[in-house]
């Protein structure tokens, strides 16, 4: 075992060759459509961190993700902590803020009323309320699939005012997240690119326990 | 029935504290022998004054918080010394979070009776320092002393000592103290009697308004900073429900307090009663000093779910995981029967694997002591402390409908986002020159000096802020750390994203 540092020794194989590198950049977005905290929060097609130009694909053209809950991350400007979100639903969760807060994550009301950072790490877990100890991202991904259908009829209500593209899938349920981050979210191995790029994304606290690379 | 039974026949709840017979005399007494001007007038003295008790524990518990390296290792490469300064780190954190907690729960009595919180420049100082209408004697400590005096200093046997001075349980047989006080509980104590004589009334409590306190939704017992690990963990593993297979930080972190631990329903009471008074009282002696009577200080948690060590007992506790704890007969501190002490706990720390995680921070230092290249830094974060305060101060002004957003955008990024980062930084400067440099096998690092600068009246004090932070900027210019002092100060005073402000608000207006 290497005690070279944190995070070390990382699991080998990479479990994540086959999925496309994490982007730094956030790429243009469908226009209309909300931005969201994290992976497989997305409202519609080419809603994600890849945008409209899609991920990469090995010997393929470009593919978008076909509908909402099936993106790649966050879409809101990447930030570090509790209050630093830009706007509504661009929150994390987990590390500061009340219960009530952490069992909503992603759910935010306004600018600097978001907990925590984006991207939520899949080793995040809840430090206070109903969700405490358990994974951030499973709750997130829950209370989207909750709210859908209410988000669902607010976007085809757009679509028939004109405000958002008519042929945007509105499907009744939202699609699964890439497969190989079904059922945990975007692992910190993947966003710091096999732990080699710690900077990709900083989550605060001084205990080491936010599985993210630290701000202080 | 027993006192266990209790807890399995009701609902977990901190019951209010039933007046002792010692209060219930000075009660007697005062109905007699007093007026209602008088009580008042002392009612909203003594409250001020706890205010300063609470927000004097503050800057000490943070200055032995900031001395603690609590990752030099972690994930699966922590050492038996990194666990023990993880959960230093995290008790202490845990237990400043209830001071603030405590300090607004003050605030909030004081103002429902028509009174503004002071806390601006009231912070102890110059350290050592007494505790304010603390007694200047007290049990022995393991220096052999028996002076009530608490320093800003390094974590260590001692500084815990002294931790322990300003936690002392109160006895059920206490006499209620406003002055002279030996407990925490004493003080409290008096105040709570002053409220229950005839001449305060609810509608005492209505002078400032319930819905302009501190709402109960700006406190969380627990955060990232105040929990900890018990044991290695993988640091790629899914925390539940569907975690992997290996250990991960979910599976052993600790979380030292403890949803339950308070009278009445919430922590953060806000307060238009005698009653609801009465029991943020609790929360903050319960909180401290162990569960409420009639069990009194016996118990070593505060809590119904007994899941939540005292202040006095987590102190302890850390105490107890020292070498040097019950090693040396000769070296023993006063301490009271009851809570019983714990048992010396293993592993044990030596001396040595803590020079490896806590930094070698001076004792009581201030500004003027510090080399002059260093002196606009510390100005700068005496200043940040300060602003904190004025925006505490701020928050009873707002509208209701502001107070979250103000409270985290002010609270939180200036307690995250400047304070936090600026002290880590600091903590890595090592002093050469002056009275605290130390010699080169044993180096001394730069540390917060909690002083009470002055940033002019609270009207100007944003734009003294301002000014402070030019100053530090321009002190670091050619320094290894410029970029950070550069970018901390921004966070502070200038930030924008979008055109809009993400830097401290500007509380100007207010004033």
């Amino acid at each position: 075992m290497s005690d070279s540092g944190i995070g070390d020794p990382t699991p080998k194989p990479y479990p994540y060759e086959d999925a496309p590198d994490f982007p730094t950049e956030i790429g243009v977005q469908p226009e209309g459509m909300p931005l969201h905290a994290c992976m497989g929060l997305n409202s519609c097609q080419g809603a994600d961190r890849f945008g409209i130009a899609g991920h990469p694909v090995d010997g393929m053209p470009n593919q978008q993700n076909d509908c909402a809950g099936q993106g790649y991350c966050s879409t809101t400007a990447s930030h570090s902590c509790h209050v630093q979100n830009n706007c509504a639903n661009q929150g994390g969760c987990g590390l500061y803020g009340t219960g009530e807060e952490m069992n909503q994550p992603g759910q935010n009301a306004c600018r600097s009323l978001g907990s925590c950072a984006t991207p939520i790490n899949a080793e995040r877990f809840s430090t206070n309320g109903p969700n405490k100890g358990k994974s951030v991202w499973l709750r997130a991904r829950a209370v989207f699939e909750d709210n859908w259908p209410t988000l669902q009829k607010e976007l085809a209500q757009k679509q028939t005012d004109g405000k958002v593209n008519s042929g945007q899938p509105l499907p009744s349920t939202p699609g699964s997240v890439p497969s190989l981050f079904e059922g945990k979210g975007p692992a910190y191995l993947w966003v710091s690119d096999d732990n080699e790029q710690r900077g990709h994304m900083a989550a605060c606290g001084s205990s080491g326990l936010s599985g993210a690379g630290g701000c202080s | 029935m027993t006192n266990d039974e209790k807890f399995i026949v009701a609902p977990p709840q901190d019951p209010a504290t039933w007046l002792t017979p010692a209060e219930l005399a000075l009660v007697a007494d005062l109905d007699l022998n007093s007026n209602r001007d008088d009580v008042l007038a002392r009612l909203k003295g003594d409250l001020q004054g706890a205010i300063e008790v609470e927000l004097a524990t503050i800057p000490i518990y943070l200055y032995s918080y900031y001395s603690v390296k609590r990752t030099e290792k972690t994930g699966e490469n922590i050492r038996p010394c990194d666990l023990y300064a993880n959960k230093a780190g995290g008790m202490i954190m845990s237990v400043a979070i209830e001071e603030m907690l405590h300090m607004t729960l003050s605030c909030n009595i004081l103002y429902s009776l028509g009174v503004q919180p002071q806390l601006y420049k009231k912070a102890p100082g110059p350290y050592p320092t007494g505790l304010p209408y603390h007694k200047k004697t007290g049990p022995v400590g393991p220096d052999g002393s028996d002076k009530v005096l608490i320093p800003l200093s390094k974590l260590s046997y001692e500084q815990l000592w002294h931790f322990l001075q300003i936690e002392y349980p109160e006895t059920a047989d206490a006499w209620p103290e406003d002055r002279n006080w030996q407990t925490i509980g004493q003080f409290y104590s008096y105040i709570r009697c002053l409220v229950c004589t005839k001449f305060i009334t609810d509608d005492d409590f209505t002078a400032g308004s319930k819905n302009t306190q501190v709402q109960s939704d700006n406190y969380s017992p627990n955060c990232v900073n105040s929990i900890y690990p018990d044991d290695r963990f993988d640091p790629w593993a899914m925390p539940p429900p569907n975690g992997s297979s290996g250990q991960s930080a979910a599976a052993v972190a600790q979380y030292p307090n403890s949803p339950d631990s308070h009278a009445g329903l919430v922590e953060l009471l806000t307060v238009d009663t005698k009653s609801l008074a009465l029991l943020a009282m609790d929360t903050i002696c319960d909180q401290g000093e162990g569960y409420a009577r009639p069990w009194g200080a016996a118990e070593p948690t505060d809590d119904p779910s007994k899941s939540e060590f005292s202040h006095y007992f987590k102190f302890l506790r850390l105490q107890a995981q020292m070498e040097e704890y019950g090693l040396n007969p000769s070296h023993q501190e006063g301490l009271p029967a009851n809570p019983k002490a714990p048992d010396a706990i293993s592993p044990a720390v030596s001396q040595t694997e803590l020079d490896e995680v806590i930094v070698n921070f001076p004792d009581n230092p201030i500004t003027a002591c510090y080399p002059p290249d260093l002196q606009p830094i510390s100005d700068f974060c005496n200043g940040v402390f300060q602003y904190m305060l004025i925006m505490t101060e701020t928050v009873y002004k707002l509208p209701p409908e502001e107070q979250k957003l103000f409270f985290n955008i002010g609270m939180h990024r200036s307690m995250i986002w400047v304070l936090d980062p600026l002290i880590d930084m600091m903590r890595d400067i090592e002093i050469t020159e002056g009275p605290y440099a130390g010699p080169s096998t044993a180096p001394v690092f730069m540390a917060p000096t909690f002083e009470n600068i002055n940033l002019g009246t609270r009207k100007t004090a944003f734009s003294a802020l301002v000014g402070l932070g030019k100053a530090a900027v321009a002190a670091s210019a050619d320094k290894s750390y410029a970029s950070s002092v550069t970018g901390l100060v921004a966070t502070a005073t200038t930030a924008k994203s979008d055109g809009q402000s993400m830097h401290l608000p500007d509380v100007s207006p207010y004033w």
